[in-house]
């Protein structure tokens, strides 16, 4: 399949820092490609020189066949592009918002008239087409921006943290529209930092410190990175928590919402068994301790914590 | 250049200035406000000049001399002074602009045909002022020293001996009326000030905004949004231009003598000029208040102080001169003077006019090149 997106040795420096130290990455055509990564990992440092607006310090990059340095103004034609942070008129209308892009891209009139009903149709921007974007929650701005960032029909989107800022059920939404979008054919682009929503893609990387230090499907990230999860109800937590992440046979212990997800190491063969004994030792009345299927949120804190060290020790 | 882009450009920086309270402050009251401000406030006419003599002669040529001064409707006797020491208080207290010092026996003088001298001592603190006087005196010893060798002519039975005194015509502006003079450079100055206003701000404010972002990752070219950005401008640019002259026509009574046609082409080509150089100034900075210190600083400051607005440029130092030659407005207030004063024609004003054109081509070409695409 073609690749819509393919990246060699990109590194971004600003003076000393090294923000994006030399990755190397490929998206094919028609994919949900999760950018994943803790702040200041380089994911938006990244998408920018991907769109032509900050030049590498060193390395290579093709976006829709176009060569970033040479071809900038050819791929900024076929991309759509929403950053992180507002980027909307503020004083202009949603409606007027999405029709300046409609312009920039040269989408006919009527066809961007088309657009603006389509997309907030399918964003649930009726009622707000009319308002001043100063004056929207965040939620709505980024729904404005999603729209504005789409008129044009990209075959290629860089989303960048698109749900940053927007509550659950939103969120669903959104996800619901990029899958949408990726049926269409689509290929989309998207950093976030929540790790529930990587489900969402068909593949995703993992940033931290500027280097990519995992990559792979959701499904094979949970089964890589991360085995022998065991979720524990005790009372109390606190001390549970303690006694656990003092147990030599405990790589990784961490409160999930009311319980506690741990991640014992690769040689346990009863994980539910050691933690039970564990808790026992150490005086914890148990109440529930199973096996569970690893979420990226634990994939996230394993690698986050772990960094580069804890890929290469799990990495087969 | 895409139509279809610097359009959009256009039609969003518009909504942006309609939407936009303070711009409209400026737009309209400001030009107006400041028209009438220093159209009334800067007033280089001096009627009635306050005036003092001290007269140590005492004959009747002396006693004429002075009462020509008197008589003259733009000088005001206050005082006849009796001793030196006078002089320099009435100076002092500037309860006089000069005095008029009669030597004793410029009667004599005269009568036996021998040129004579009288003095005027003059408050040289207010140059313009001073200046503007002289001109005036000037005027009076001709007359009165002509008369004067007439009447020695006729005593002698002769005609005129030496009728090569020199009569300054005053063409152009004979009553040397200061407000023909003053409108047309603050129009220019005016025209100035606001273009910079306008536009210094206008591309960086996008990237205080954070709509730089998406802008820049569009398609569009530099050209197209520095264009697009200034189409809306260049047609307040004109409204300004239009309610300026009306301005100055209704409120002062000073018409152009000379084409309207050309006037309102030549102020269009001067605000494109200025509203260039406000473009350029916004793609270069980095924050609103940069752009404007930029704009005042370097356009609206030289304007005033350099381009012939106050200070003539035939009384500055050769290099200030060269480079007054280099501010768009020196060029404009050439054309726009000449337009007002002298009614001058295409014909004279073609260089000037060529030079402005030549500005603000080249002032939007270079903001475009400076428009970085970048981050
Ligand atoms: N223009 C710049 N100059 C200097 N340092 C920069 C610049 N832009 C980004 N950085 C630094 O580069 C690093 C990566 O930033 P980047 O914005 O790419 O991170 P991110 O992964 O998008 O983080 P977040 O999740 O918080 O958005 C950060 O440490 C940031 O401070
Ligand atoms: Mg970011």
């Amino acid at each position: 399949m073609a690749l819509a997106v393919e990246v060699s040795n990109l590194v971004k420096r600003f003076g000393d820092f090294t923000a994006v130290d030399g990755i190397s990455f490929s998206v094919s055509k028609g994919e949900v490609f999760g950018f994943l990564g803790p702040n200041g990992a380089g994911k938006s440092t990244t998408i920018r020189m991907l769109c032509g607006l900050l030049l590498p310090t060193s390395g290579e990059a093709r976006i829709a066949e176009h060569d970033i340095y040479r071809e900038t103004e050819l791929i900024r034609r076929s991309i759509g592009y929403m950053p992180q942070f507002f980027s909307l008129y503020p004083d202009l209308t949603v409606r007027e918002n999405i029709e300046f892009y409609a312009g920039m891209y040269e989408v006919p009139r009527a066809r961007a008239r088309e657009r603006v009903e389509e997309l907030s149709g399918r964003l649930g921007l009726e009622g707000l087409l009319d308002r001043m974007t100063r004056t929207l929650s965040t939620g709505w701005r980024q729904r404005a921006a999603l729209a504005t960032a789409l008129v044009h029909q990209p075959p290629l989107a860089f989303l960048d943290e698109p749900t940053s800022g927007v509550d659950p059920v939103t969120r669903r939404q959104f996800w619901e529209f990029i899958d949408d979008l990726a049926r269409e054919g689509t290929t989309v682009f998207v950093t976030t930092h929540v790790m529930d929503e990587a489900e969402h893609c068909t593949r995703l990387v993992i940033m931290h410190d500027g280097a990519i230090i995992a990559e792979g499907t959701p499904e094979e990230m949970r089964t890589r990175y991360v085995q022998n999860m065991v979720e524990v109800q005790a009372a109390p937590l606190w001390e549970a928590l303690e006694a656990l992440q003092a147990s030599p046979l405990v790589r990784e212990a961490a409160l999930f919402g009311d319980a506690l997800h741990v991640q014992l190491r690769e040689e346990v063969v009863d994980p539910a068994e050691a933690v039970r004994q564990a808790l026992g030792e150490a005086g914890v009345a148990v109440e529930a301790a199973e096996c569970i299927p690893p979420t990226m949120e634990d994939v996230f804190v394993a690698l986050a914590r772990g960094g580069e060290e804890a890929v290469r020790e799990a990495s087969p | 250049m895409n139509r279809r882009r610097m359009m959009a450009v256009a039609r969003a920086e518009w909504i942006h200035i309609r939407r936009d309270p303070r711009s409209l402050v400026v737009i309209l009251i400001l030009p107006v406000f400041m028209l009438l401000l220093y159209g009334y406030g800067i007033n280089y006419d001096l009627d009635r000049i306050p005036f003092a003599v001290w007269n140590l002669d005492g004959t009747q040529v002396s006693r004429d001399l002075i009462d020509e001064f008197r008589q003259n409707r733009y000088f005001d006797l206050r005082e006849s002074v009796l001793e030196q020491r006078r002089i320099e208080e009435l100076l002092d207290e500037r309860k006089v602009v000069f005095v008029l010092v009669v030597p004793p026996d410029l009667g004599g003088t005269v009568g036996a045909g021998r040129p004579a001298e009288v003095q005027f001592v003059l408050d040289g603190s207010d140059t313009t002022r001073a200046s503007v006087a002289l001109g005036y005196i000037e005027g009076v010893l001709n007359d009165f020293s002509g008369q004067l060798q007439a009447q020695w002519a006729n005593r002698q039975g002769t005609q005129v001996a030496a009728p090569f005194t020199v009569y300054p015509t005053i063409l152009y502006n004979p009553d040397l009326r200061s407000r023909p003079f003053i409108v047309p450079g603050l129009i220019a100055v005016l025209l100035t000030l606001l273009a910079g206003l306008l536009t210094s701000t206008c591309i960086v404010r996008e990237r205080e905004w954070g709509s730089f972002e998406t802008l820049i990752a569009s398609p569009a070219a530099a050209g197209e949004i520095v264009l697009g950005k200034l189409i809306p401008y260049i047609v307040i640019a004109f409204a300004n231009v239009v309610l300026s002259i009306v301005v100055g026509w209704v409120v002062f009574g000073v018409v152009p003598l000379g084409s309207m046609a050309l006037l309102l082409t030549a102020s269009m080509v001067y605000m494109a000029a200025s509203l260039g150089i406000g473009l350029f100034f916004s793609a270069v900075s980095r924050s609103q208040q940069m752009a404007i210190l930029f704009a005042v600083l370097l356009t609206f400051l030289p304007t005033i102080l350099l381009s012939g607005f106050v200070f003539p440029l035939r009384s500055m130092p050769t290099i200030i001169a060269a480079i007054a030659q280099i501010i768009p407005a020196t060029h404009f207030l050439v054309i726009i003077r000449s337009l007002y004063l002298k009614g001058a024609g295409l014909e004279i004003l073609w260089p000037q006019l060529l030079v402005l054109a030549g500005f603000a081509v080249v002032i939007v070409v270079v903001a475009a090149g400076r428009f970085r695409k970048r981050l």
